[in-house]
């Protein structure tokens, strides 16, 4: 009875393309949208993950802001925090670096979004003054030419850059670049060494990527910006065998005095961080999904709709079925699984066109979605638990048709 | 025992005063094997009384015993099933579900009773066989003549073996060659011993009946029988007094035929209830027998 309603309902659905492809777009909107959203936000959440990991644990990260309450979570951060001048200073480098448990400090020190390479200005870049104790703590090497050292060995080449990999990409494609210049707030700046490629965008949280960042030294930032420092965090390595909670006391004391005992500033471990950005990051992919869910249940509604025309226009239909000893309930069964191809197909598709659009993705831009299984059954489920709940008032309505009206109608 | 029993069966439709009586207390028993035609006005009760026998309606008032069993009470899934079992139906209009093959919904009763699907085109095949539609089996609906669509009507109608086969005006759509083929048929079908219920307008039809009733006004106002290959004796009054009827018979809308009828009193004593429905025209207007 079961391959017989399927092939009622594939060959009604067949006889009205155009309908049922329209049907179906609402819930392939949905899927597609629910699924890319939420592998979205799992990619970014590998990626964040991923950097801290690289980090190690016993990088520590200094933020200006507070976090208030015992719970670090996103929610107390402030986010005024983010928008106002930076409240850490480079003399609060210098002093987490002289903490005897302390191996290696370095800022991130934001002076641009944008240079200016042989070719014109491109933006997408993220331009940081730091000093070469990041390179340590980011385990990076020079994928060519080197990598900027202490201060004092290039005071006289001061206006040196090292660049992410896409950036040497866009600016020489497959050429070294190492050697050329590039352009910051109209400063020129000789390439001293390219990062290799990475897959986890270091600096996420501030919204930036590796790959597409140039790192000055610190002293070049101080003159670029007319010595204001816009230090979005202040990495610190502790040493082997330091232990990390009296080492984040340690910087707390050292920052604070600095700062007239005032507590602007927060510290953070790895797996604080870790839970910072991956509370931001599932806020916002629920946020969102929430939204494409909308899209689902809407495609639900669209199903319902054409169910209830194709049981009114399939009225005598009916009739003539209930007639020859249709129970109710074979009716019902026949508009339900008609409803189910429906949402079953649209899913299919759905889920087709959101691998599609994450191979898209991860070809040509920096995101990098995961689709995971789990995603993809819960999909699956809401869609066909939608199907069957909106099948279901259509199905009664056609299997509760009286014969003799039904046979009369048309 | 009877067949059909149906004791003082009312059905009425509507409401308050837009209340219809379409049957009035009707009583009827049908035995196995009986071929009775039903005749009668448009409005008189003739599809009413077919759809309660068929179980596709309930009836307002009254019992309706099929094969000893008390069946119109019963509940409508219940009634799909009987309906199932006991009961095919031939249609004016054919009613051959379009989207499927002649063999499919010749098959379809037994899809319904869960027969697996090669049993159940094996004996579709068969039935097709028998009412020489073997070839087309494969057909869609919209290919086939009026005649040809009948007959696979038919065909879907005898697949469950009924024990009753109900046929509203078969022939109403076919022209004279096919009726013919289509009641020769439902002929060679009672002559197996099937019952077979025949609404008809045409009074040449009775021939192939054993049984002829007449109703008017919800009420079974005649019930004749009469040997099979002769047309029935009211019926053939009706028939050849229709040839007579005047212009003002036409121009008179209600049948001249039945100013002179028997039963006139029923009409004129208050209780006169007008034809419902559309009015079909002098041509299928049948007189009342003789009570």
């Amino acid at each position: 009875m079961w391959s017989g309603n399927l092939r009622n309902a594939l060959s009604s659905l067949r006889q009205s393309r155009w309908r049922t492809t329209f049907t179906m777009l609402g819930i392939i909107i949905g899927v597609v949208s629910v699924v890319t959203i939420v592998s979205l936000g799992d990619g970014l959440k590998r990626q964040v993950s991923g950097q801290i990991n690289q980090l190690g644990k016993n990088v520590l990260t200094v933020r200006p802001g507070t976090i208030d309450g015992k719970h670090k979570s996103i929610s107390n951060l402030n986010l005024y925090s983010y928008l106002a001048p930076s409240t850490l200073s480079l003399q609060d480098v210098a002093s987490i670096q002289n903490l005897p448990s302390i191996q290696a400090a370095a800022p991130i020190d934001f002076v641009s979004a944008s240079a200016t390479g042989d070719d014109g200005q491109f933006g997408d870049v993220f331009v940081a003054g730091t000093s070469p104790g990041l390179w340590d703590i980011l385990h990076e090497r020079a994928a060519y030419g080197s990598l900027f050292a202490d201060d004092s060995s290039t005071d006289q080449q001061n206006n040196i850059a090292v660049i992410g990999s896409d950036i040497a990409t866009k600016l020489y494609s497959a050429l070294n670049p190492v050697g050329n210049s590039i352009k910051i707030n109209g400063q020129s700046f000789t390439i001293y060494g390219v990062l290799p490629a990475s897959a986890g965008s270091l600096l996420s949280v501030t919204g930036a990527d590796l790959n597409s960042s140039v790192f000055i030294p610190e002293s070049a930032a101080q003159n670029l910006t007319n010595n204001h420092s816009n230090i979005l965090q202040i990495f610190a390595q502790t040493k082997p065998g330091a232990n990390l909670d009296s080492s984040v006391k340690a910087i707390q004391q050292a920052v604070s005095t600095s700062h007239n005992g005032v507590n602007d500033f927060t510290v953070l471990k790895q797996n604080e961080l870790l839970a910072v950005s991956d509370q931001l990051v599932g806020t916002v992919t629920s946020f969102m999904s929430g939204i494409a869910a909308i899209a689902l249940v809407v495609g639900g509604i669209g199903i319902m709709n054409i169910l209830l025309v194709s049981v009114s226009e399939r009225t005598r239909e009916i009739g003539i079925r209930k007639a020859i000893g249709a129970t109710n309930r074979q009716i019902l069964n026949q508009f339900l699984v008609e409803g189910l191809v429906l949402t079953v197909g649209g899913s299919v598709i759905g889920i087709g066109l959101a691998m599609l659009i994450n191979l898209l993705l991860r070809l040509y831009s920096s995101w990098r979605p995961v689709v995971s299984l789990p995603i993809i059954i819960l999909t699956v489920g809401i869609s066909l638990a939608a199907g069957v709940l909106f099948s279901i008032a259509p199905a009664l309505k056609a299997a509760r048709k009286n014969p003799i009206d039904a046979l009369r109608g048309e | 025992m009877a067949l059909i029993e149906i004791a003082e069966t009312s059905k009425l439709y509507g409401f308050g005063d837009a209340t219809t009586l379409a049957l009035d207390e009707v009583t009827l028993s049908v035995e196995k094997g009986e071929f009775v035609a039903v005749m009668g006005p448009s409005g008189s009760g003739k599809t009413t009384l077919l759809n309660l026998i068929g179980l596709l309606d309930q009836p307002t008032h009254g019992d309706y015993k099929l094969d000893g069993r008390l069946v119109s009470r019963l509940s409508s899934n219940q009634q799909a099933k009987l309906r199932r079992d006991y009961i095919g139906f031939v249609f004016q209009s054919f009613n051959l579900l379009s989207r499927l093959s002649v063999i499919d919904n010749v098959s379809l009763p037994l899809a319904y009773k869960g027969m697996p699907p090669v049993r159940r085109a094996k004996r579709a095949s068969d039935i097709l066989e028998l009412v020489g539609m073997r070839d087309r089996e494969y057909f869609m609906p919209h290919q086939l003549s009026s005649g040809q669509a009948q007959r696979a009507a038919i065909a879907r109608a005898l697949i469950n073996k009924p024990r009753i086969i109900i046929a509203d005006e078969p022939t109403g759509n076919l022209d004279s060659h096919d009726s013919k083929v289509v009641m020769e048929l439902f002929a060679e079908i009672h002559r197996q011993g099937n019952t077979i219920m025949l609404v008809t307008h045409n009074p040449e039809l009775t021939r192939y009946a054993n049984r002829v009733l007449y109703m008017y006004d919800g009420m079974i106002v005649g019930d004749e029988r009469t040997p099979i290959g002769y047309m029935a004796k009211h019926a053939r009054r009706i028939y050849f007094k229709k040839l007579r009827t005047t212009d003002d018979d036409i121009a008179a809308g209600v049948s001249a035929l039945l100013k002179d009828v028997p039963g006139q009193e029923i009409t004129t004593k208050g209780q006169k209830r007008k034809p419902q429905g559309r009015k079909r025209g002098l041509k299928q207007k049948v007189s009342r027998s003789k009570r």
